[in-house]
């Protein structure tokens, strides 16, 4: 069989992402294999207590590094640089690693040479054993770049995974937003779950990482959280499902125990099993 | 002297604590701020605002163009460019995609001076107004990948005018959230205490301290939850500002596209607390 990846996103952040893939895996009939693509704010593990296998560093892009030594100042680098991330200081230029993009313009210009293109660690990538499954996770360097190659790269490993222990099913928490990590943590999965809420922040945001998934070709479908907390705000959300041909797969009433097992660090599994049942069957069909 | 105009930034690392409801209370609870939405993949404060577009501009990165007169399909610009941006299908010219960032590599290493670069659109800057109140708000192009051309841009626009402001900010901890942050007096950071609030927050913190930011800590739906978030904010040389019960009626008037502030008077007061401390932080 081959395996299937779902990638759970939402477009706004804190509708309740990590908490569903969570207790997704805990009722999971399948074997599974999970993958945290949040690489900026990665919280799965939290829940899942992942036993520690194995950590690596994440490379990402070379960016610049100046030997200031042999640098003029003479500032033909900072003109090139359309990133604002190399400057001219005290008679050296300066590369402000948080802005280099790694196109290496300045080492181009460099009338003598002093600048390399260079390793930049830009974050860790973890592998993990879950009571309910092997676990890919990671973590951006805070303030680093490159979270969609890293994205990229947690979901490749997952995929080696589930395919040599074959696995059915991966879960994958992608991150909030519809920019690089969102468009990397979607393509090529066979389904995206959109979780969103019954606000209109939820709403205009479900429509965005919606035509996101549209565009590069992934099945998407919806779940409604904390449908409960405006009937008006979740009659709109249907509405806006049906208009649209998303698939409304559940809708989750505010559940304060969610809250509270969160809050000690445990899957909220039997407070929302009854709610899944409807996802787990639109993906068992897939 | 005219006084500097003062720029407070509200960001999280964790998604959906509130920042658009604690840069939306600000708006309506201290007179006289504009607003800038940040958050361009998903932009919500012109909901919370009830604000109106009236005018909009287009952001543009650069692109490159190949004059097929000159291309002699050598390749150079295809193994120069470090984003996998331009291929080479067999004999054809080279394409570029998405990927590209609009770093003008390609042009400057072509031997043939065959590549010209021309504005693509990647999102708009849209002023928008609500009674007296003025936001600019960014908004990536749905499929974008980079939305950072389009954060600077936005607040280069907002910074031209001058005046006091807030800062909706992205949420992560990555590149948009730096961007976003780089030109703000102070940071407010919003989170929750649940284990996901403070691991992100942790992040957040470290983000901010390296940029070497003031900032202060809001913690909402503060009784969800009890993680130790004096402790964590201690550790980086912070504190908390002010903790806000869950409120049903806070999050209904939310779910409507309300403020906090416009329903809830304990809202209201903290944030004018927190504009007070940022003008002290700004030496105001």
């Amino acid at each position: 069989m081959k395996t299937k990846e779902v990638t759970i996103v939402s477009g706004k952040g804190g509708t309740g992402k990590t908490s569903i893939t969570a207790a997704l895996a805990a009722l999971s009939p399948l074997g599974i294999v999970l993958c945290d693509a949040d690489v900026d704010a990665p919280d799965l593990e939290i829940l899942l207590h992942p036993e520690p296998e194995g950590e690596f560093p994440f490379m990402g892009m070379l960016t610049a590094g100046v030997d200031t030594d042999r640098c003029t100042g003479c500032g033909k680098c900072e003109d090139v640089c359309r990133f604002g991330a190399i400057k001219v200081t005290g008679g050296k230029a300066r590369v402000d690693k948080n802005f280099c993009e790694g196109c290496s313009a300045c080492a181009l210009v460099c009338t003598v040479k002093c600048i390399a293109m260079e390793d930049t660690r830009q974050g860790t990538w973890f592998r993990g054993m879950t009571e309910h499954g092997p676990m890919v996770h990671a973590r951006l360097n805070p303030g680093g770049e490159n979270s969609g190659m890293l994205v990229q790269l947690v979901r490749k490993v997952a995929k080696e995974i589930a395919e040599s222990s074959g696995a059915g099913m991966i879960l994958t928490d992608g991150p909030p937003g519809i920019a690089c990590p969102a468009i990397s943590a979607i393509t090529g999965a066979d389904a995206a779950l959109i979780v969103t809420e019954p606000t209109m922040s939820g709403r205009h945001d479900m429509l965005r990482i919606a035509d996101l998934c549209r565009r590069f070709g992934t099945s998407a479908a919806v779940v409604l959280n904390k449908a409960d907390l405006s009937s008006e705000g979740s009659r709109k959300i249907e509405e806006a499902c049906r208009e649209n041909g998303l698939p409304l797969l559940a809708s989750i009433p505010f559940i304060l125990d969610v809250v509270h097992a969160v809050s000690q660090a445990r899957i909220p599994s039997k407070e929302l099993t009854t709610h899944l049942e409807p996802i787990w069957r639109y993906l068992q069909g897939m | 002297m005219p006084i500097k105009p003062l720029t407070v930034a509200i960001a999280s690392g964790k998604g959906g604590t509130g920042k658009s409801c604690v840069a939306a209370s600000l708006m309506v609870s201290v007179p006289g701020l504009m607003a800038v939405d940040a958050d361009v993949e998903e932009p919500n404060l012109s909901i919370l605002l009830g604000a109106e577009p009236y005018a909009s501009s287009l952001v543009e990165t650069l692109w490159p163009v190949i004059d097929s007169d000159k291309c002699d399909r050598c390749g150079e610009c295809v193994r120069a460019c470090r984003f996998g941006a331009l291929y080479m299908f067999g004999k054809a010219f080279p394409t570029p995609n998405d990927l590209c960032h609009g770093c003008g590599v390609c042009s400057m290493v072509c031997p043939r001076d065959a590549i010209s670069e021309t504005g693509r659109p990647v999102g708009e800057i849209r002023l928008c107004r609500a009674g007296e109140m003025t936001l600019f708000e960014g908004r990536l192009n749905v499929g974008m990948p980079n939305p950072i051309p389009v954060i600077k841009a936005t607040l280069d626009a907002a910074l031209a005018e001058g005046r006091d402001m807030v800062i909706d900010c992205p949420p992560g901890t990555s590149c948009p959230m730096v961007a976003a942050v780089r030109e703000a007096d102070m940071v407010v950071l919003v989170t929750e205490p649940t284990p996901f609030g403070i691991a992100d927050l942790d992040l957040a913190l470290q983000v901010v301290t390296d940029l070497k930011k003031p900032s202060v800590i809001v913690v909402n739906r503060a009784d969800l939850g009890d993680s130790d978030i004096d402790a964590l904010a201690g550790k980086y040389g912070t504190r908390v500002a002010v903790r806000l019960p869950f409120s049903r009626a806070v999050a209904e008037s939310y779910a409507r596209g309300k403020p906090p502030a416009s329903v809830d008077d304990q809202w209201k007061e903290a944030m004018i607390a927190i504009w007070e401390t940022a003008k002290k932080a700004a030496g105001r």
